[in-house]
């Protein structure tokens, strides 16, 4: 075990644990969210977050023609660039998430189908777009051109926070809190809780189920492709599979925290990111993985609703 | 229909049958024509190095094709996107494809190795242009891919130390820090450079496996840098080799960094962005068409394969070695995989630059073979001499 590592890094890791865990956060709001309105595990929210990575890609090569030689941008040309790019995968992503719901679960849940064959549409969906994006892409990996300088916005002691990290977690913490707060809040989000406490309720208190149904797809893969996009600021590359560790990651990330519980999913994502990171520099890369999931189990042999499942009741959505 | 008409019918196909497979043996005695696979990633993370060797087998049989031999030779594309589980289906299918005489790959050690039983059991010859290995042709490895396996690139025990000598050429009290993707190919150059450098008095202060593909190579760049290590070594292929790269300089990492053939690709450049590529040190034993071939047959690579010159892509000198291995025996008379196994283990082959070699008993070349080096320059991947 290398402790002079984590030692001498701890604050680059923090920083690189935050703004993994942030990615990991908003990604499995997208699974959480569902499963607390549908009890459905939305296996394809991974290829959702896919489809974002390469909506940012496409609009920052097609429509601003950065290539890789081009230089990053700067003052107003680079507000609107990274506004476009986010806006394009929150879109793209929110609108797939729309259909899906739309086309691989709305017939099955009106027939009362049981909750098997949700899954296996939910996993048919998943591989159904990520085989379509291997298609057309040859599965061979994009990388997206730097738009964003990755200059640091400070420097002390040799440990630095740069803007691509401070985007990431400032904007993945402004994102959670304003659907924690609409979730909490709104008459919609309400009507999301009601629906999640309970479907019949909810209709005969004159909520209109598909109608919310379709909004928390819609939350959720907005969100997710607010994910796609700081992963593309920060990593630069995606794949046809990119959604497969992610939305792994994140999937866990909800469990561990709790599935279904909004805030379960804010902590469960950070502490994933950070143990990741930390586990990388201790035991060796190879290591994390194996690590992290035997750190899942051991949680949830202790608390089987994962941390925060029975505490956050309120958040619950 | 009576009785005796049906066994007159039943006479009469017989005859048909047995005359059949008699103008059937005749066809096979004498065939006009002849199949080569070539076998490598077509698509995939590392389609780029299929996709460039690709190149030199179409020159090679273009060429060939052109003479207006007796027994005309077509190529058989497979695509294994050189992964070890996707692999060894693709190599069954071959096998199992009587037509395919030879084949002609993989680049890639790891889905190389895991092709083996398929190849064994069809019996089926394969020269490879890339897969550089050492365990592959090693007579003490169970998993060798003798007596079938060759290739025409040198082993990666030669590699190993050319590696060692070139990332650390120049540096002054050179402290290296090596990381490797866990394949077969980054994992055995890894075991194959460390004596190397520990033999040349380098300090290695550090040392991380990363499962590839990965996205977050953050943690080893911390490690890295917390290391204080002036050379990064990479064992593996350029995709994760591009994202390391730039995750090294993110991180605030100014030494050298060094890779193996599996980075030879301008798909290196385009993982790690042009500015964070430049001054990348890459060893390979791809040796550059434009520099090997002669004049008629840069000629003929544009006449095969539309473009205007090899440079930039790799391994194309190997792959149009390799398919030559097959199309020399094939002009000699060899058209069964048994005669085609017979010539490649005893015969004598001449490479595109005109020199002689034959494989040993395990499959290696007998002569050697070189390994350059190459520098990343002005975007570009330019070969600097021997490494």
């Amino acid at each position: 075990m290398n402790f002079s590592v984590v030692g001498s890094q701890f604050f680059p890791l923090l920083i690189n644990g935050l703004a993994l865990g942030f990615i990991y956060v908003l990604v499995s709001v997208g699974y959480t969210m569902v499963y607390g309105v549908l009890r459905l595990i939305n296996f394809a929210n991974s290829e959702i977050f896919m489809l974002g990575t390469f909506a940012t890609a496409i609009v920052s090569t097609s429509v601003f023609k950065f290539n890789q030689n081009s230089q990053p941008s700067h003052g107003m040309k680079l507000f609107i660039v990274l506004l476009c790019c986010l806006l394009a995968s929150m879109a793209t992503s929110g609108v797939v998430a729309v259909f899906v719901e739309l086309i691989a679960y709305r017939r099955l849940r009106t027939k009362g189908a049981n909750r098997l064959g949700s899954l296996i549409s939910a996993i048919g969906t998943s591989i159904t777009l990520s085989e379509g994006v291997r298609i057309l892409t040859h599965s061979i990996p994009v990388a997206s051109p730097r738009v964003l300088s990755k200059f640091y916005v400070f420097k002390i002691h040799g440990v630095g926070l740069r803007i691509d990290q401070l985007l990431t977690i400032a904007s993945g913490l402004l994102l959670f809190i304003a659907v924690d707060r609409f979730v909490t809040k709104t008459r919609m989000g309400k009507a999301i809780r009601a629906v999640s406490m309970s479907e019949e309720n909810s209709k005969l208190m004159g909520i209109n189920l598909n109608r919310v149904i379709s909004l928390t797809f819609l939350i959720g893969g907005l969100v997710t492709g607010a994910a796609a996009f700081m992963y593309m600021t920060v990593y630069e590359q995606t794949v046809f599979n990119v959604g497969f560790n992610i939305g792994l990651a994140a999937f866990t990330a909800a469990v561990l925290g709790g599935i279904g519980n909004l805030r379960g999913a804010f902590y469960g994502g950070l502490a994933l990111g950070l143990a990741e990171e930390y586990f990388s520099a201790l035991l060796g890369s190879q290591w994390k993985e194996i690590t992290v999931f035997v750190v899942l189990v051991l949680v949830l042999l202790v608390k089987p609703n994962g941390l925060f499942g029975e505490a956050v009741q309120q958040t619950r959505v | 229909m009576n009785l005796t008409t049906k066994r007159t019918l039943g006479v009469a196909a017989a005859v048909a049958l047995a005359f059949g497979s008699v103008v059937a043996t005749t066809a096979q005695a004498a065939p006009k024509s002849a199949t080569i696979a070539f076998l490598s990633p077509l698509t995939g993370s590392e389609a780029g190095l299929g996709q460039d060797e690709l190149l030199g087998a179409k020159t090679a049989i273009y060429e060939y094709n052109q003479t207006n031999p007796t027994v005309k030779v077509s190529l058989l594309t497979a695509d294994d996107q050189a992964d070890p589980s996707v692999s060894p289906g693709v190599a069954l299918g071959l096998a199992q494809n009587a037509s395919v005489i030879g084949v002609v790959g993989s680049c890639c050690s790891g889905a190389t190795k895991a092709d083996f039983p398929a190849f064994k059991a069809g019996r089926l010859t394969v020269v490879s242009p890339s897969a550089t290995n050492a365990t592959l042709t090693d007579p003490k490895s169970p998993t060798n891919g003798f007596p079938f396996f060759h290739r025409v690139a040198a082993t990666d025990a030669f590699q190993g130390p050319a590696l060692a000598r070139y990332a650390n050429k120049g540096v002054t009290a050179p402290k290296d820090y090596l990381i490797d993707d866990a394949s077969t190919y980054g994992a055995g150059l890894k075991a194959l450079t460390t004596p190397s450098l520990k033999s040349a008095g380098v300090t290695v202060v550090g040392s991380d496996t990363v499962i590839a593909p990965a996205s977050d190579y953050s943690a080893t760049a911390s490690k890295v840098v917390a290391s204080k290590a002036n050379v990064v070594i990479y064992f593996g292929y350029y995709s994760d080799a591009g994202k390391l790269k730039k995750a090294l300089d993110l991180a605030g990492y100014k030494g050298a960094y060094a890779s193996g053939d599996g980075t030879d690709d301008d798909g290196y450049i385009t993982s790690a962005g042009a500015t964070d590529a430049e001054g990348t040190l890459i060893t390979s034993q791809s040796v550059p068409f434009e520099l090997a071939a002669p004049a008629a047959v840069l000629k003929d690579f544009t006449a095969a394969t539309g473009l205007a010159s090899p440079a930039g892509h790799a391994y194309v000198t190997q792959a149009y070695n390799a398919t030559n291995v097959f199309l020399t025996c094939i002009k000699s008379g060899a058209t069964s995989r048994a005669a085609i196994q017979n010539c490649v283990a005893t015969g004598s082959f001449t490479d595109a630059t005109g020199s002689k070699f034959n494989f040993t008993r395990y499959g290696d070349i007998a002569q050697g073979a070189p390994v350059g080096a190459y520098l990343v320059k002005g975007g570009k991947i330019i070969p600097v001499g021997n490494a």
